[in-house]
């Protein structure tokens, strides 16, 4: 298993390469000078124009820039922002507060999610059932940008209840309004997945013969149907850590949290190549490790599945 | 002990998870902002993470130029109006031929260290802005300084401006390429503020601790959190503080707002999280004056829209046949339609190529009737043009998409277009501001783009010489005209009334031949916290931080 696990790490090293090179390649795809943006309506000089070029290496060709990059990154050196603030400081700054806000969407996610699917695939075609089902339907249609200004309005302004923003004195209370938000298209799948596969199961043979033996209804479930229910529902929840992460960003425009993807957005309309590609490159990294997570506890819930 | 298979699984997993726990308890520090001041309260203002490091040659964009505006004061310090009073100045007096100024420092003026501000102070700060080996992107702001090529660097291999001269501690002389008579008024800008000694390394170079905690003179200075990146900036009273902007309050907060952030900035307003808020959200537009949790403001502004069609397009050389074109697309744009349906009346059409804003600005242009919308002229003169070359293909216009409204009004621009000539018209959509302004930089351009100013100084002439006369760094259309020129240099040197005379002379040449197009001027709008006192729109469109209070 070890030896699984580290084959799964080395791995790791051709993804870095291959995303870094994607993304470098993509940004070559973006026109327009840096420079300018940095200038606005103002003229800039030639000189000054070159000057920072090469500083950055701007003007270089794409694969010139990925080697500077991955010299770089072998010593955790992702070069500066254009503020000059080392990008790995921003990331150290801005990571913490989208892991919180990711998982505790996670948390919500999953909690509610997985209860509310387990009740309404016992009671299958219930009244329970399809008031959950339509509930879902109408979380899964509503765009999460006017969830967001709509929970924000009620909450934040008219209510007073929380702060509509976060800002940079972020606190855990604080992101529960944008952590509920960011939950919610995701929680309205986990329901579905759950309730579908708990009722599957519940027909299933093994479940027949555990009831056959006179186990308890209360231990049939825990024991036989939700845990083998539950394989589809963390991957699809464990996966869904990476894209909290990317989907992050219009909650964090929206709700002002300092986070990774507002720091990503804002390098990406400024032109900090190099900037973007660490950001990215960074949670390329963090999916692909919850995605080997997501393998392992697999295994932890299905006793068919080894690892070797 | 020997663990079963599935409890190894769930360690390996409990340690990885534990560790991503770890790392995102790095964050949330909540050290406070000492504010200071006794009872005068903190007021929090709206600001956006500085693009560049806090040195006042380096910073041309608002998120690190409103703080540097509060943590330095210049020569010369702007009034509410634009009209400026000697600052850290005592007296700026030119030559006989306006040329030849020479500046005069008042006593005991300091850093914040302790040091005291001298001519070195500004003459060494100024030289290093023009030196383009520093990379500083304010550099522009020295053409007008003998020593300096057009766009204000250093002439090629000098380290040092020569127009510049230190006498003594307190005095120092700068020599202009030409006769300048409002000189003083751009003295204000923070290009021009003083550098202390203590910025500089062994080589000479501004450190970059510097750059994260400036050291400056102005009304306030930097506390002890001072920047904390992506976060906010703390200001508090500079106590040594001499000069004419005194704080009234007990420290300013320049709260970040990143991604799409007015938005969330509103919000903060009406919730009391936020005091200020100098640009409403285009998604307020419609009902922040009516909106009975904040306090709302509108007036003209001081930022100027414009469309450019360069020179070098087919049809639109500068001969009869541009000029006749040009005139018509003018008159054929509607703008009192656009200002009001879509920027709901947060622009006011223009009626010349300044601001309403500045001193001398007149609607009484001659010429100005070319930029109101008349379909029947706009038909005739482009009927006329045809007959002298016969119009074919389509006139497209580029903007920049990541600017509010900018989309909006291209479409219904190049539709009145449309309607209005019979000619086929279409917007070209650029996603980034700088993808737009780098083909137009690099003459790269081959359609029509929007274009825009906002002032380095409150003078109307710097939304002319700039941007119109023959090889000016902002010249984006290549327009050149040598009466023009002339009346420019001739004004500049002017006074009084015998100046504006002038400066309507050069704009009339403008109206025939309408280098850029006028739109329409961008009001300045703001909302803030109920209880706040003092907020007064400046000539900049900004606030006077020092006087709020609440």
């Amino acid at each position: 298993m070890w030896w699984y696990v580290a084959k799964r790490l080395l791995q790791t090293i051709p993804v870095f390469i291959g995303a870094v090179a994607i993304l470098f390649l993509l940004l070559q795809l973006r026109q327009g000078d840096p420079v300018l943006n940095l200038a606005g309506n103002k003229p800039v000089s030639q000189e000054v124009r070159n000057a920072i070029a090469a500083q950055y290496h701007l003007d270089d060709p794409w694969y010139s820039q990925m080697f500077y990059f991955i010299k770089g990154a072998l010593t955790l050196d992702f070069g500066n922002t254009f503020s000059g603030q080392p990008v790995m400081d921003l990331i150290k700054e801005t990571f913490p507060v989208t892991v919180t806000l990711a998982f505790m969407a996670l948390l919500i996610d999953a909690i509610l999610g997985i209860t509310i699917g387990t009740i309404a695939g016992l009671n299958r075609n219930g009244f329970f059932d399809s008031t959950a089902l339509v509930i879902s339907l109408l979380l899964i249609s509503i765009p999460i940008f006017v969830l967001g200004f709509v929970m924000q309005l009620i909450f934040g302004v008219k209510l007073g209840w929380t702060s509509p923003t976060v800002g940079g004195d972020w606190t855990v209370t604080d992101l529960i309004l944008p952590a509920i938000v960011l939950a919610i298209a995701n929680f309205a799948y986990t329901i579905r997945l759950t309730r579908t596969s708990v009722a599957e199961n519940l027909s299933a043979d093994h479940v027949r013969t555990a009831r056959a033996k006179g186990l308890s209804n209360r231990a049939v479930v825990r024991n036989h149907v939700l845990r083998n229910s539950l394989v589809p529902v963390v991957t699809y929840i464990g996966i869904n850590l990476g894209s909290l992460m990317a989907g992050a960003v219009i909650t964090e425009t929206i709700f002002n949290v300092p986070g990774i993807g507002n720091a990503a957005y804002q390098a990406i309309q400024q032109g900090q190549t190099a900037t973007v590609v660490a950001i990215v490159t960074f949670m390329v990294m963090v999916y692909v490790l919850m995605s080997l997570l997501v393998d392992l506890i697999y295994a932890v819930l299905d006793p068919r599945i080894r690892y070797a | 002990m020997r663990l079963s298979r599935r409890t190894r699984l769930a360690g390996v997993a409990l340690i990885a998870a534990g560790s991503l726990t770890l790392a995102a308890c790095g964050g949330g520090s909540d050290d406070k902002s000492e504010g200071g001041g006794g009872s005068k309260s903190v007021i929090t203002v709206y600001g956006t993470n500085p693009q560049n490091p806090l040195i006042p040659t380096a910073t041309n964009e608002v998120g690190g130029g409103d703080p540097i505006d509060n943590l330095f004061s210049g020569l010369v310090a702007y009034n509410t109006d634009g009209s400026v009073t000697n600052e850290v100045a005592k007296s700026i007096e030119p030559d006989a031929a306006k040329k030849v100024w020479t500046v005069t420092l008042k006593d005991g003026q300091k850093f914040t260290d302790g040091s005291a501000v001298t001519a070195e102070s500004f003459v060494k700060a100024w030289n290093y802005g023009a030196n383009p080996d520093n990379k500083q992107l304010n550099n522009y702001f020295f053409y007008p300084i003998e020593g300096t090529d057009d766009i204000g660097n250093t002439v090629k291999g000098a380290k040092t401006v020569s127009g510049l001269k230190v006498i003594d501690d307190k005095k120092f002389t700068i020599t202009l390429k030409s006769a300048e008579s409002d000189f003083p008024l751009r003295l204000g800008y923070s290009a021009y503020f003083p550098v202390p000694d203590s910025a500089y390394d062994s080589a000479g170079k501004i450190t970059k601790e510097y750059g994260e905690h400036p050291i400056g003179n102005g009304p306030y200075k930097l506390t002890k959190s001072g920047w904390e990146r992506n976060k906010q900036i703390s200001l508090e009273p500079n106590p040594d503080y001499q000069g004419v902007h005194k704080p009234k309050n007990g420290g300013l907060i320049f709260k970040f707002y990143a991604g799409g952030g007015t938005d969330a900035a509103y919000t903060d307003v009406q919730s009391g999280n936020l005091d200020v808020l100098d640009q409403v959200p285009p998604s307020a537009l419609t009902t922040f004056e009516s909106d009975d949790k904040v306090k709302a403001y509108n007036e003209p502004g001081s930022s100027f829209s414009s469309l450019t069609i360069p020179e070098r397009l087919a049809h639109f050389g500068n001969d009869e046949e541009g000029d006749l074109r040009r005139a018509a697309i003018s008159e054929a744009i509607n703008r009192p339609e656009i200002t009001e349906k879509i920027f709901n009346n947060a622009r006011t059409p223009a009626s010349d190529f300044t601001s309403p804003v500045l001193d001398g600005w007149t609607d009484k242009v001659a010429g100005n009737e070319v930029l109101k919308f008349n379909a029947e002229d706009a038909k005739a003169k482009w009927a006329a043009a045809d007959k002298i070359a016969k119009w074919d293909g389509k006139f497209v216009v580029a903007y920049n998409n990541d600017g509010a409204g900018n989309k909006e009004f291209t479409e219904a621009m190049t539709n009145q277009l449309k309607n209005t000539l019979g000619i086929d018209a279409e917007p070209k959509v650029y996603a980034t501001f700088d993808e737009l302004r780098k083909d137009v930089t690099d003459r790269t351009i081959k359609t029509a783009f929007r274009t825009g100013w906002q002032a380095d100084y409150p003078s109307m002439l710097n939304y002319l010489g700039p941007i119109y006369a023959t090889g000016a760094g902002s010249n984006d259309g290549d327009y050149s005209n040598k009466d023009f020129d002339k009346l420019i240099q001739e004004a500049s040197a002017a006074e009084g009334a015998a100046r504006y005379k002038l400066i309507g002379e050069a704009q009339a040449i403008l109206m025939k031949d309408l280098p850029a197009i006028p739109l329409w001027y961008q009001n300045a709008t703001a909302v803030t916290a109920k209880d706040l006192k003092g907020f007064v729109f400046n000539w900049k469109q900004k606030p006077d931080y020092y006087a709020l209070t609440k």
